[in-house]
């Protein structure tokens, strides 16, 4: 006899539980939902390890609703104004909340709540990792990177200013969904980039931030009447970034650990699959960050080896992004491009209009392009002084090994 | 070869904050660990049990209804499988998945009556 669950069913379903059950009894008593779902899972948990059920989504679709009762009578107490339950129209409309389309349309409320205006923006990723996603605060913390009490505060912040707003469990319309759909995007993009950015140890949450990430977009792309260009493009964003999440090292250096990548290790199903997310995104011509962020990424994967890269490609869809959204960030990375087509004075242009100190704790990034650009250039000295800097800036310990490795490589053609 | 029961305490789920994710992990390694001693030949049954108890205590038969959180090691359930001695159940108990959450297993023998 071969036991197999499908992979993160029970992670999968707690959201959908979750979501379907706050349709029902609202968002106020997400607290008693979340402590019931979480019940259900430990009991299946316990009873399945002998024997699994012949099919096992169908038990927790069927748990769920058995925990509606319970919940019901645990509030009864409390208070009157609940659906009657004991009608049989009621118990029918209930019956189809639990339909396939209507648990994705609880998710999508879900979604949606978590990513209110109301909410701190730090809060939305916590809150929607905890409840549309089923990530415990541990997950969440070394996902993160923060401690298990700062998420646990986030939690209790969020579903403070839920309560205080009394927001409702819908989705917005009209140009309030257009709002909320920026903020929706916004979060899964960080969600994802924490996964595919974050230096923490564990490779495998990092994986699955940037998993679930994808999952969620995909459900955003199900619906009609939410489905944008915008969510194409960064659904084909997500699925170029995660096809190489293997081949990753852990450093910041994006475009220079490019470079020392085995390309062999890559995900060709999820390139195959943002070629054609990135065909749906690009029917109407409105482009978004999100559409030059995939060309970008598009553009990287398409090269055999590094240096048969497109630089001058990358550099254009540079140059639209940073039209769109100007940020250091950009002006950084372009400035690295053009040294990989030698052009230096294009490269010094972008350098000199950069402020180290807008890159925060990222600085040590730019003294190392200028350390690079100082190098290619010949002048051995400066480069050094730079890397110097670079090194007094970063913190990270496997960006310090790479810029070390630079220093002793510079040391050398010195001599 | 002889019959012993493997006796499975603490490691109670319900307080340790897993997340849906770890508990299937978790289950998913009582499903090999089952599996294995299926494959072998050598299972001969076992339940798990849910967390409630209700005492019966004296001569009263007086009558508790406690939690996990009141019992210090509470039981959580069990296998028996056929093996040659304790050693060999030692053996055995080694893909016990819950150690590190701090459970515990107690090897017992069957007592086998002459007939």
């Amino acid at each position: 006899m071969e036991h197999k669950l499908i992979d993160h069913l029970f992670r999968h379903h707690s959201g959908k539980m979750v979501s379907v059950l706050t349709r029902i009894f609202g968002l106020k008593h997400l607290d008693i939902i979340e402590d019931a779902v979480q019940d259900t899972f430990i009991k299946a948990s316990l009873s399945w390890r002998t024997k699994l059920p012949d099919n096992p989504e169908a038990w927790l679709t069927k748990a769920a609703k058995n925990r509606v009762i319970d919940i019901f009578r645990k509030l009864k107490t409390e208070q009157n104004n609940l659906p009657n339950l004991n009608q049989g129209t009621d118990t029918i409309a209930l019956n189809d909340l639990f339909l396939d389309t209507e648990i994705e349309d609880a998710q999508l409320r879900m979604i949606f709540t978590a990513c209110h205006p109301k909410l701190d923006s730090r809060d939305r990723i916590s809150f929607a990792l905890k409840t549309v996603s089923g990530f415990s605060i541990k997950e969440i913390a070394s996902g993160l990177l923060t401690k298990e009490e700062t998420i646990k505060k986030r939690l209790s912040r969020a579903r403070k200013a839920i309560r205080d707003a009394n927001i409702p469990f819908k989705i917005p319309r009209g140009k309030a969904l257009k709002e909320r759909l920026e903020t929706v995007l916004e979060v899964l993009y960080l969600i994802f980039n924490e996964g595919f950015h974050s230096n923490t140890k564990e490779k495998l949450i990092r994986k699955e931030l940037c998993m679930e990430a994808i999952r969620l977009t995909k459900i955003l792309l199900k619906n009609k009447l939410i489905r944008t260009s915008e969510t194409y493009a960064l659904c084909a964003l997500m699925c170029f970034h995660a096809s190489r999440l293997e081949s990753k090292t852990n450093t910041e250096n994006g475009l220079l650990d490019l470079k020392n990548q085995d390309r062999s290790l890559w995900f060709f199903p999820l390139i195959e699959l943002g070629n054609t997310m990135m065909n749906k995104a690009v029917e109407n011509s409105e482009f978004s960050c999100y559409h030059y962020e995939a060309a970008i990424a598009a553009e990287h994967l398409k090269a055999r080896t590094f240096e048969n890269t497109d630089w001058y490609k990358i550099l254009y869809w540079y140059q639209c992004l940073q039209i769109l959204q100007p940020m250091p960030t950009h002006l950084l990375t372009m400035a690295i491009v053009c040294m990989q087509t030698n052009d230096f004075k294009l490269s010094k242009s972008y350098l000199e209009q950069i402020k180290p100190d807008d890159l925060h704790q990222r600085a040590y990034l730019f003294y190392g392009a200028k350390a690079e650009f100082y190098s290619k250039t010949k002048n051995i000295k400066k480069a050094i002084s730079y890397i110097n800097l670079a090194l007094m800036t970063v913190t990270n310990s496997l960006e310090k090994d790479y810029l070390q490795k630079k220093k002793r490589a510079l040391l050398n053609k010195k001599k | 070869m002889k019959d012993f029961m493997m006796i499975f305490t603490g490691a109670d789920y319900t307080d340790l904050g897993l997340s849906p994710e770890e508990l299937q992990t978790r289950m998913g390694k009582w499903f090999a660990w089952g599996n294995k001693m299926q494959e072998q030949g050598i299972l001969k049954g076992g339940e798990a049990l849910t967390p409630q108890i209700r005492r019966v205590v004296g001569k009263n038969r007086t009558v508790t209804d406690l939690t996990s959180a009141e019992v210090k090691e509470i039981v959580g359930g069990y296998y028996t499988v056929s093996a040659k001695d304790f050693d060999d159940v030692v053996k055995i108990a080694q893909d016990f998945p819950d150690y590190d959450l701090g459970g515990t297993v107690e090897i017992r023998e069957i007592m086998v009556f002459d007939r």
